[in-house]
């Protein structure tokens, strides 16, 4: 019952809400990548790689967002049962995992120029990494969930058990000596001149509302399948 | 009826579910606590030297002053510090363009047997501290603290 | 010997990567959500 009552509201809101997301962010993190490539100063040590963080920075809390997104609306399925979540979680995932690869690729083409190297085995890579395999493994388990009709709980608890991943990749870089910097931007205070971390801040709002829309757009995709998949089951038992 | 909710019953077992997990999560992060470093710092070297000729990757501040350049042009030498001891380092080849005294390096090599640490490959380590070039004539420490009067 | 890169060159890559990625996301989701909202109403209409 309730899945019919809820969509209903959540249709009404997403109609407008995808669209204005998707505007919104793409003006915003546009704008903010041509200031940054244009515009914003050069490093002192990096030189002009520096323009790389605008958008390696927003890919990856975004990546990291994505699977915390899959995690809470997973424990929200489990618990009170809410049919949207389960569709939250889903519709999560392929935007996350995009953003996850674009954080593990930009960061590739920075650490070549900066570090000497493509690609380093260091605590903070490696659990970037496993975060992308984790997102494969998430949407290849719950299209086959979807397929062969089994329980949508076990990718549920596969997006919790994952998020494990997601405190270890945030501290890899503070408990173990790697190869990557320290966390620059922590709660309250940043190592950022305030030349670069406006660009940045307004890039990473810009990819969230992109994050958003995306997360929005899959929503409806997912649920107009539900419901043109019941509607079809319906009309062949009518038949 | 005395029984609980059956949501009150599923959330605790999350709960519980979700405390097993990070417990695990963080014994595992603990043990790995030294395996899972990517290099060791000039203190470690010098207080627990690893055997000769096992590969082994070093990592810390190249002290000020300390790069010397042999008269081949190719073969330098220099001081890495983590503020408790140095470490001399040689290498031949080619250095990435951010490696500069007073930044940070990890070097790939074996301790040679007079003390001095033979890399193979020489990584620079970028700092999280983020200055335009405008204040590159300061030095390092001058512009953490405009960066750090600048950004509070 | 330093190694003289064209930093350029990595900027350039790394912002096609990202806005190709990005854009490429968007306009699938899109196209996908339309598709699926159009197979429900013909499936309503039928």
């Amino acid at each position: 019952m309730h899945i019919f009552a809820n969509p209903k509201r959540f249709l009404s809101l997403a109609t407008w809400l995808t669209p204005m997301c998707l505007v919104i962010g793409l003006v915003m993190a546009g704008g903010a990548l041509a200031y940054g490539l244009l515009y914003a100063p050069a490093d002192r040590l990096m030189g002009e790689t520096v323009r790389i963080l605008y958008i390696h920075v927003p890919a990856a809390w975004l990546g990291m967002g994505g699977w915390t997104t899959i995690a809470v609306a997973s424990i929200v399925e489990l618990v009170w049962r809410h049919p949207l979540a389960t569709i939250a979680a889903r519709a999560a995932a392929v935007p996350g995992a995009v953003f996850t690869a674009i954080c593990l690729i930009t960061g590739s083409i920075w650490g070549r120029p900066t570090w000497g190297t493509w690609w380093v085995w260091d605590g903070r890579l490696t659990s970037m990494l496993i975060l992308l395999f984790l997102y494969f493994g998430y949407i290849a388990l719950a299209g086959a969930v979807n397929r062969e009709g089994a329980s949508s709980r076990i990718p549920a608890i596969f997006g919790i058990v994952g998020a494990i991943n997601i405190p270890i990749i945030n501290r890899s870089v503070v408990w173990w000596n790697s190869l990557h910097q320290p966390p620059s931007i922590t709660l309250g205070k940043s190592a950022i001149d305030p030349a670069f971390l406006w660009p940045l801040l307004i890039a990473a709002v810009g990819f969230s509302f992109i994050f958003g829309g995306v997360v929005l757009a899959r929503m409806r995709m997912i649920l107009a399948d539900i419901q043109t998949e019941a509607r079809l089951r319906r009309k062949a038992l009518a038949a | 009826m005395s029984a609980i909710k059956p949501k009150h019953q599923r959330l605790v077992l999350l709960v519980i579910a979700l405390i097993a997990l990070i417990g695990a999560g963080l014994l595992a992060a603990w043990a790995l606590r030294n395996q899972a470093s990517y290099f060791y710092v000039p203190s470690e070297i010098v207080a627990h030297p690893p055997e000769a000729d096992r590969a082994v990757r070093l990592g810390g501040m190249v002290q000020a002053g300390s790069i010397k350049t042999d008269p081949d042009g190719v073969t330098i030498h220099f001081m890495v510090g983590d503020g408790k001891a140095n470490v001399p380092v040689v290498y031949a080849g080619i250095v990435p363009s951010l490696f500069v005294e007073g930044s940070g390096v990890v070097a790939e090599g074996r301790m040679g047997k007079d003390g001095t640490f033979v890399a193979d490959n020489l990584l620079a380590k970028h700092d999280e501290n983020y200055v335009p070039r405008e204040l590159k004539d300061m030095s390092g420490a001058q512009a953490k603290a405009v960066v750090s009067e600048t950004s509070q | 010997m330093r190694e003289a890169l064209d930093q350029w060159h990595f900027v350039a890559a790394a912002y096609a990567v990202g806005i190709i990625g990005t854009l490429g996301m968007v306009g699938w989701s899109w196209i996908s959500m339309r598709r699926a909202e159009k197979r429900r109403e013909k499936a309503r209409r039928k």
